[in-house]
């Protein structure tokens, strides 16, 4: 490490004493906000889980008229495999309907009933493309449109209603993070505007003896750096100690990917040089 | 080598300094005299280039003040030393560091540093009192620590604005002795100063300023 960026970092920690009360309060608002951001984004991605859960299952369910022949049925399930978006067809005969509704329900409706109760069908799944709400209705209707099909079968208003609701709750993530965000960086200029107005002297003396801009401006950036790592290594802690009580209590409830555990770090990292760029450019005049 | 040529510095619609003519050659010593509010002040900052002329040539060893980039002020400050009345000591650093400051701020390596600073605070007469803390120091030896930070870099030029003016007179004559000895290896020396018969017993070129202009 060069003489120079050895004293910048030593400068950069002796600014975050100097400020010990303002130091204090940003670092415990920076851990507080990106642990709730952290926290919030658990949720998100576990919300994200299960809406890709039932996007993948998104199926469609095509009945045919029980009076097609065998060739007919054939030419048909030909058609459906043409139909944009289509992915699989699988034929679903009125006996293996029968057979899935026994499994399931456990009752022989054949015995009931004295007939096959359940009509011939196609299951379709649909490309990744199309698993949407408006692409299933899309393909609906073209399939609808197909001689032989008798009626299209799937679940449009759960789709509707899952995709509204990730829509919001990605909506509010974006609000949340760019407020929670802004707020830390203010907050970061605003402890370093204190930390440069008691360093006056120390800011002239630098200058006096020949000091680049970059090198006065360095230790405040570096303060602002440790000022957000630090706050974000705390909101790591946080999430892990939440997280882990609630998984004890939940096992099978959260997802928590790997790289999660860094993100608040890292997260603080960059909004600390935000905020100090911003208090350098502001408060440290030429 | 600094050259003024015409230069002129008003502020406020003020005129500090009009049509200063000056040439100093490296190794002089230059004490430039006259009362308070002259322009003896005003004259070391242009040539340290904390200010700018407002009009006139100022050329400064390779930097001309009409084409100086902010980006090159610093590299000019580390050939230009500079003393204060009032020290402008660090007083939370001991006397090492507020010398080794000057060579931390301008990227120079750890052993260097400690060589230069033991080598600087040898000629200054300070080297005992490396590791005292410069609050606890007398004024003479605080001028010192001031002079070894002004002269780390090894300036061609040290600018000295009134040296001697918050101390008794047997701690001048040592202040003047050194600056004396600076000189004497190289380093041009110009001292601003309201005292005329401090100049005296120094070898120097005398200017005397009054109301911004000069006579030589």
């Amino acid at each position: 490490m060069s003489m120079s960026l050895m004293y910048s970092v030593r400068e950069g920690i002796h600014g975050l004493r100097r400020a010990r009360t303002a130091t204090a309060i940003t670092v415990s608002t920076v851990a507080l906000t990106l642990g709730l951001l952290g926290l919030f984004l658990v949720l998100t991605l576990n919300i994200k889980h299960l809406v890709d859960y039932f996007r993948e299952r998104m199926a469609i369910e095509v009945f045919i008229d029980p009076g097609l022949s065998a060739e007919e049925t054939n030419r048909l399930e030909h058609s459906l495999g043409q139909v944009e978006g289509v992915e699989t067809v699988v034929f679903i005969s009125a006996e293996k309907a029968l057979e899935r509704f026994r499994e399931e329900l456990g009752a022989d409706l054949l015995e009931i009933l004295g007939e096959y109760p359940l009509p011939a069908s196609f299951q379709i799944t649909v490309k990744r493309e199309f698993r949407s709400a408006a692409g299933l209705e899309g393909i609906a209707r073209q399939l609808h449109s197909l001689s032989g099909v008798e009626d299209v079968v799937y679940h449009g208003r759960l789709y509707q209603a899952i995709e509204r609701y990730s829509r919001v709750i990605l909506l509010i993530d974006g609000v949340l993070f760019t407020a929670v965000f802004l707020g830390a960086v203010l907050l970061i200029a605003n402890t370093l505007r204190l930390t440069i107005l008691t360093q006056d002297h120390l800011i002239r003396n630098m200058r006096l003896v020949g000091a680049t801009e970059a090198f006065v401006r360095r230790p405040y950036l570096i303060q602002g750096m440790l000022q957000g790592g630090i706050g974000g290594f705390i909101a790591t802690l946080m999430i892990w100690i939440i997280l882990a009580a609630v998984g004890s209590l939940f096992p099978r409830l959260l997802r928590i990917p790997p790289w999660l555990v860094f993100t608040p770090i890292g997260l603080g990292f960059l909004l600390g040089w935000m905020g100090s760029r911003l208090g350098v450019k502001r408060f440290l005049k030429s | 080598m600094i050259q003024l040529k015409d230069v002129w510095y008003i502020t406020g619609g003020n005129q500090i300094l009009s049509g200063i003519h000056i040439r100093i050659e490296p190794g002089e010593f230059v004490c430039v005299v006259g009362p308070s509010g002259a322009g003896k002040s005003t004259l070391l900052r242009l040539i340290h280039m904390a200010i700018l002329p407002t009009r006139g040539k100022l050329i400064v060893a390779d930097y001309d003040a009409q084409t100086i980039k902010q980006d090159e002020i610093p590299y000019l400050r580390r050939k230009v030393g500079f003393v204060f009345q009032d020290f402008k000591l660090l007083s939370d650093r001991d006397v090492y560091e507020n010398v080794a400051f000057a060579l931390w701020a301008t990227g120079v390596n750890r052993r260097r540093i400690r060589k230069r600073v033991f080598q600087i605070l040898a000629e200054v007469g300070l080297s005992h009192k490396r590791y005292a803390s410069v609050v606890e120091l007398s004024g003479g030896e605080q001028q010192r620590v001031a002079i070894a930070r002004a002269l780390a870099n090894e300036p061609f030029v040290l600018l000295a604005d009134e040296p001697t003016g918050n101390l008794d007179p047997s701690t001048t004559e040592e202040i003047l002795e050194l600056m004396k000895r600076i000189n004497a290896k190289g380093t041009a020396i110009i001292m601003a100063t309201h005292k005329a018969d401090l100049v005296r017993s120094l070898p120097a070129r005398v200017v005397s300023l009054d109301k911004g202009r000069i006579s030589e």
